[in-house]
């Protein structure tokens, strides 16, 4: 009886680590690229702007827990990290913890993907976890 | 005559450092030189047929806080509608021309009655204080229809 109490924990515990963070995303919450569209070419060579799109939930840097808030990632050729994990910061991750809400990107020629993944005070994602649209631009 | 000119700018020179240390401690949040807020949506001139619409607040170079967050180079968006820029040295006042969103939004649904209005959007710090100078967008006229 103790053991089964033990596992059905254990299945909580892991439940927990596989649906996201601690942090509980709000209902409705949504995640978009406002710019640029799926699809797009645009001229190699010249930095182009993101925007992040963000309904029914608001922004907040790094470090500052308030109700229904997190801070923007922007995921670059790659796919979404694991969920209740800090996300990784490093050129396929690009972290907006001072509060951004848009940026300047520059990539090489070709195609790229682009995702927007929101994360918690502790850049964890939120649960559910806050993603966009993963989109398509092509370089060149 | 040249004597006064060289005494001034020493004079000037002296000042500086103090004045900007003034500012830097003064109670307004300082923003960053290159700070712009603006509208993505709507355009100025815009037809909004309805009435309802999403307003998409933009901001470069500074962040979003929420209120009572003290975090260098951010603030909260305010939407002003229908009204002029009220005092820069205050709280925004809080009603139906003051929209404040200090849960950190950067975007909202807003619904206007038919006829022609404004909106202009200003960023508040912490207390909802304008930023020193002021952080604010062009003032854009709407129709709706």
């Amino acid at each position: 009886m103790r053991s089964l109490f033990a596992i059905l924990a254990l299945g909580a515990a892991l439940g927990a680590a596989v649906t996201g963070g601690a942090t509980e995303a709000p209902p409705n919450a949504y995640c978009y690229i406002g710019w640029p569209s799926d699809g797009a070419v645009l001229p190699a060579g010249k930095p182009f702007r993101v925007w992040f799109g963000l309904r029914n939930m608001g922004v907040a840097p790094k470090g500052v827990a308030f109700e229904h808030t997190g801070h923007h990632h922007l995921l670059i050729d790659t796919d979404l990290p694991p969920a209740g994990q800090v996300i990784p910061s490093d050129r396929n991750h690009l972290h907006y913890g001072a509060g951004e809400t848009e940026t300047m990107l520059e990539l090489p020629p070709g195609k790229h993907t682009l995702q927007l993944l929101m994360g918690d005070d502790k850049h964890i994602p939120h649960t559910p976890p806050v993603a966009s649209k993963r989109i398509t631009i092509t370089i060149r | 005559m040249r004597h006064t000119f060289v005494l001034a700018a020493l004079l000037a020179a002296l000042l500086q450092p103090g004045s900007l240390h003034a500012q830097a401690a003064a109670a307004p949040a300082a923003e960053p030189a290159n700070a712009q807020v603006y509208f993505i949506w709507p355009h100025d001139g815009s037809v909004i047929e309805g009435g309802k619409f999403w307003v998409r607040m933009g901001l470069r170079n500074m962040g979003i806080a929420p209120k009572g967050t003290a975090v260098p180079n951010t603030g909260h968006h305010h939407l002003l509608i229908d009204t002029g820029l009220p005092s820069m040295t205050e709280p925004i006042p809080n009603d139906r021309n003051h929209l404040h969103f200090g849960a950190g939004e950067t975007e909202a649904r807003v619904e206007l009655p038919p006829g022609t209005h404004t909106l202009q959007l200003l960023l508040g710090d912490k207390d909802h204080v304008p930023h020193k100078p002021p952080v604010v967008s062009k003032k854009i006229t709407v129709t709706v229809r």
